[in-house]
């Protein structure tokens, strides 16, 4: 139960490689933040400089307002769950857990207490006598966890705890961690570089490329508001799509022409571009897949393209589509409102017309890539 | 077996036979000669054995098994300076493998898991050094212990000190094994709050019990055997002489007639623990020689 506190932090590798710039971030006690980036982007090395397992380079670290840069991990009063889980092998699970309880000393009937209501909270009671070897990648991961938790730490580092297991077992362990952080209610920092699970677990997101932060929000600040087409197309899946296209002011009403179609922008949107007095210019219009919707023919407001990809993912297709002039678009279909008959005309080479709102549309500079409204 | 029985009586099992048999033809090839060459390399150490219990006569004779049996040549090893020698080695291989197995592993941990400056130009020094033969040091190391007052008499503890020196120098196979534990391992135990002792002592040695064993063995084994550097700082003292060199001494001409079947009878008990102990460990032995080996 703590606030972490960033300012400035960097890492500057030996070989001059500077893998975190200048990151600022305020944690508030008790909150769940996520980072989230590609591999390389830093999330994990600024997770690292806050356990204590790498230097830091530059700036200051600070737990429950005590800057922490000079202490051992183990003096930082942290409990962290490694990708590779880190079970120590030789020891059964009783005793890994009982680990970090042993070192301070603890007597053995309070041990004994701790680890079993940490496996009963994980549902790994049956396990406690074996080997991590006699496990499966699920239980193994309960067992870090565990071994995490025992520890009544101020902050609870996760680094890509989920990345190790397959689709299944990832989706209940991220609802399982989701009711863990309920019991724990303590601070939690989490890693991943899938966005799905920065969007269900985190209070806040913070988005990293290259060791800069791209934006820190809620899931629905940064899914709504990207502030640059990083972030747009990192967020969502599949990713935004993304058109060159010129942005025409006429009065007080806006429109955009994609591909020669003339569609209005409505909401919020014409009202922050009205508010920020865009004029008519080039854009970098973003839309996503699943605001994009099939048109039953031609229109004013209908853009012509080829179906070239059909991935039938259950209750949605993702149509890859191609437009005249060769740009590649993803929509989303629920199979719900296509019938049996619509469905299977949908192969390659099939005329289509697409469409979208005008409320859904993001706007960008092709230049600076960042958004025109929320940046 | 059985599945060959079931299937033996049908015609094109015969070739399957006929690979059978080849097969054990060559197995039996191989194992006529390993037998061979464990004879040929175990007879003379089965003689030693047999004189050690021939009381007829204690010279050098033309046959090898015993008119007269007896365990008079190990009693009368108690009536020399053997059970001092025997000590003196002792004493020395316990202490070197005490020693240089803590020397060793917090060697190796450390160019393992610690990033230093000079970290790497102190391996490479450490390898060009230990190019040199020790045997170049001998005069001047003797030289030392001298002032030291550690020759002689007293060579034990010059002994020790001799044989510890430069054992940090052999970590490479010790260093290859940590290298392959995750390193992850270390900073989970870091975050759990162990200090770097801690971590070896309670993740990194219970994980490297053959590399533990490794080490202890041949940190052991080397002062057992040596007998260069022994005779050379015992200088002639029987005292500070340890097995080999006291033992080696009664090979002289004016002893080996009366003291060869007791020379036979010490040479045994000087193989016999270290035999055993390395049968016991000897599983360990090969997993630690290997398993540094692969990735270091």
């Amino acid at each position: 139960m703590a606030s972490v506190k960033l300012t400035d932090v960097k890492k500057v590798y030996d070989n001059k490689v500077t893998a975190v710039h200048d990151f600022n971030l305020d944690i508030k006690d008790k909150e769940f933040v996520v980072f989230v980036g590609p591999s390389g982007c830093g999330k994990s090395t600024t997770m690292r400089m806050i356990a204590g397992l790498e230097d830091i380079s530059g700036g200051t670290v600070e737990i429950d307002g005590v800057v922490v840069n000079d202490l051992q991990p183990k003096d930082r009063d942290i409990a962290m769950v490694f990708q590779n889980y880190a079970l120590y092998p030789h020891m059964t699970v009783y005793d890994n857990i009982a680990f970090s309880l042993r070192l301070k000393k603890m007597p053995e009937d309070q041990v004994y207490e701790k680890v079993t209501n940490a496996a009963e909270v994980l549902g790994i009671t049956d396990f406690l006598t074996r080997k991590p070897r006699a496990l499966s990648g699920g239980q193994r991961q309960r067992v870090a966890i565990g071994r995490a938790m025992v520890r009544d730490a101020k902050v609870f580092l996760m680094d890509e705890p989920l990345s190790n297991l397959d689709a299944k077992l990832r989706n209940q362990m991220r609802a399982e961690i989701i009711l863990l952080r309920q019991k724990l209610n303590t601070t939690f920092i989490y890693v991943t570089h899938d966005q799905t699970e920065a969007m269900t677990l985190g209070d806040r997101i913070v988005i990293m490329h290259d060791g800069f932060i791209e934006q820190v929000g809620t899931p629905m600040e940064v899914f709504e508001m990207p502030r640059n087409v990083f972030v747009a197309e990192f967020i969502g899946a599949p990713k935004m799509n993304l058109m060159e296209t010129e942005l025409v002011r006429e009065g007080n009403q806006y429109f955009v022409t994609p591909f020669g179609a003339k569609i209005e922008v409505t909401g919020d949107k014409a009202d922050g571009l009205r508010n920020k007095g865009i004029g008519s210019r080039k854009v970098l219009l973003g839309v996503r897949p699943e605001h994009i919707v099939l048109a039953d023919q031609p229109g004013m407001d209908a853009i012509p393209c080829k179906l070239e990809v059909n991935e039938m993912m259950g209750s949605e297709l993702h149509l890859h589509v191609y437009t005249p002039d060769e740009t590649r678009l993803i929509v989303r279909v629920p199979t719900i409102n296509l019938s049996l008959e619509q469905r299977r005309e949908l192969k390659y080479g099939k005329q289509l017309y697409i469409t979208f709102e005008g409320k859904v549309m993001h706007f960008f500079d092709p230049e600076s890539t960042k958004n025109l409204i929320y940046d | 077996m059985s599945e060959q029985k079931a299937i033996a009586p049908t015609g094109p099992v015969k070739r399957h036979m006929g690979l059978k048999a080849s097969r054990a033809l060559g197995n039996t090839g191989i194992y006529v000669l390993l037998i061979v060459i464990s004879a040929i390399w175990l007879i003379p150490f089965i003689c030693i054995l047999l004189q050690s219990f021939r009381v007829e006569s204690t010279w050098q004779v033309g046959y090898v098994i015993p008119q007269q049996w007896g365990l008079d040549n190990y009693k009368n090893l108690f009536e020399t300076d053997f059970p001092r020698w025997y000590l003196n080695t002792f004493i020395a291989a316990l202490c070197t493998a005490a020693l240089q197995t803590i020397i060793v592993l917090c060697m190796s941990y450390t160019l393992s898991r610690f990033r230093f400056k000079m970290r790497n130009g102190l391996m490479r020094f450490m390898l060009i050094l230990g190019m040199f033969p020790g045997m170049l040091t001998m005069i001047i190391l003797y030289r030392v212990l001298k002032d030291l007052g550690m020759t002689q008499a007293n060579a034990l503890p010059g002994l020790i000190l001799v044989y510890v020196a430069s054992s940090g120098m052999g970590y490479y196979v010790s260093k290859g094994f940590f290298d392959t534990i995750p390193k992850s391992l270390d900073e989970a135990a870091r975050v759990d709050g162990a200090t770097r002792f801690q971590i070896l002592k309670k993740i990194i040695l219970p994980l490297s019990k053959p590399i533990v064993i490794y080490t202890v063995l041949t940190a052991f084994m080397g002062p057992w055997g040596d007998f260069v550097f022994a005779r050379y700082i015992a200088f002639g003292s029987s005292a500070g002489s340890n097995v080999a060199v006291g033992l080696y001494n009664w090979l002289s001409k004016d002893q080996i007639n009366t003291r060869y079947t007791m020379f036979c009878a010490g040479g045994v008990l000087v193989a016999v623990p270290v035999t055993i102990l390395f049968m016991c460990l000897q599983k360990y032995y090969v997993e630690g020689v290997t398993g540094g080996a692969v990735k270091g």
